[in-house]
């Protein structure tokens, strides 16, 4: 098992952690910004599937992170995921907040075309 | 004659004859058998060696059974010390294995079976269960081990 996979045993670990909010705190602190994609991945669609405000937050209105990650694989994967939750309320309604108040453009039009996907895919 | 006196008249007289007879037979007096041979008459002196070896014999005889009965003596003596030696290394022996025993007993043994496991399987300690264990500081440090680079941002 090389490192990676251990970093991501990590990951799938904070995921289920009971101390949920220290858990987000690395994961963000961490996982976010990891130079490996894999790892930023895996990171997204755990804070994802948290579904809490805290979690979503980072995936949705940070720059460069979540949504807005550069790489287009690490983006998808979090389109994805946002797409597969049950429960989507949350994220809409942290979407439409980005929409209609963030300062960055990019951020914006973003968040604007998942919002068109979710409320198409549901 | 009186009855009485009569009566002692015959005992004398009888006494009389033994006393005869007696002195007839005394030159055999050494040889109570009185056999001749020869016309030589065999002396006492054979029948007292023959009695002399006998005696030697049972001297002898006695002086074995002491020495028999002194060696069993001695036997049953040493027998006895080793015998009470043996008991008292067994007695010892037993008390030492209930000592022993008794601190088995009363020692509290722990065996650390995940740390044993984690040195045998290194990777085993990754898993998603044995992590969950864990608290999240213990998982970031963990983590900072894996990437000292990115920590050190």
């Amino acid at each position: 098992m090389d490192n990676n996979e251990k970093i991501k045993q990590i990951i799938r670990t904070l995921g289920e952690h009971k101390d949920s909010e220290a858990a987000i705190n690395l994961l963000t602190e961490f996982g976010t910004n990891s130079s490996d994609d894999e790892i930023r991945e895996l990171t997204a669609q755990t804070l994802i599937r948290k579904n809490t405000h805290e979690s979503l937050r980072v995936v949705l209105i940070s720059k460069g992170k979540g949504i807005n990650d550069l790489s287009a694989r690490v983006a998808m994967a979090s389109i994805n995921e946002l797409l597969a939750l049950k429960d989507k309320t949350e994220a809409i309604k942290i979407l439409d907040d980005t929409i209609k108040m963030h300062s960055e453009e990019d951020v914006r039009n973003t968040a604007r075309s998942v919002r068109a996907l979710m409320t198409f895919s549901s | 004659m009186e009855i009485g006196k009569l009566s002692l008249h015959t005992t004398k007289s009888v006494q009389n004859k033994q006393n005869i007879k007696n002195t007839n037979t005394n030159k055999f007096s050494t040889n109570p058998f009185g056999v001749s041979f020869k016309g030589n008459v065999i002396q006492a002196d054979v029948f007292e060696s023959s009695n002399k070896a006998t005696n030697l014999i049972s001297q002898k005889s006695k002086m074995f059974a002491s020495a028999v009965v002194s060696g069993i003596n001695n036997f049953n003596e040493a027998f006895k010390s080793r015998i009470n030696a043996i008991i008292s290394f067994g007695k010892k022996v037993t008390s030492d294995v209930m000592d022993k025993m008794e601190k088995l007993g009363n020692t509290e043994i722990t065996i650390d079976m995940e740390g044993i496991k984690n040195r045998l399987f290194p990777d085993r300690q990754y898993s998603v269960k044995q992590l969950s264990n864990k608290s999240v500081d213990e998982l970031r440090g963990m983590w900072e081990d894996l990437t000292p680079e990115q920590a050190a941002e």
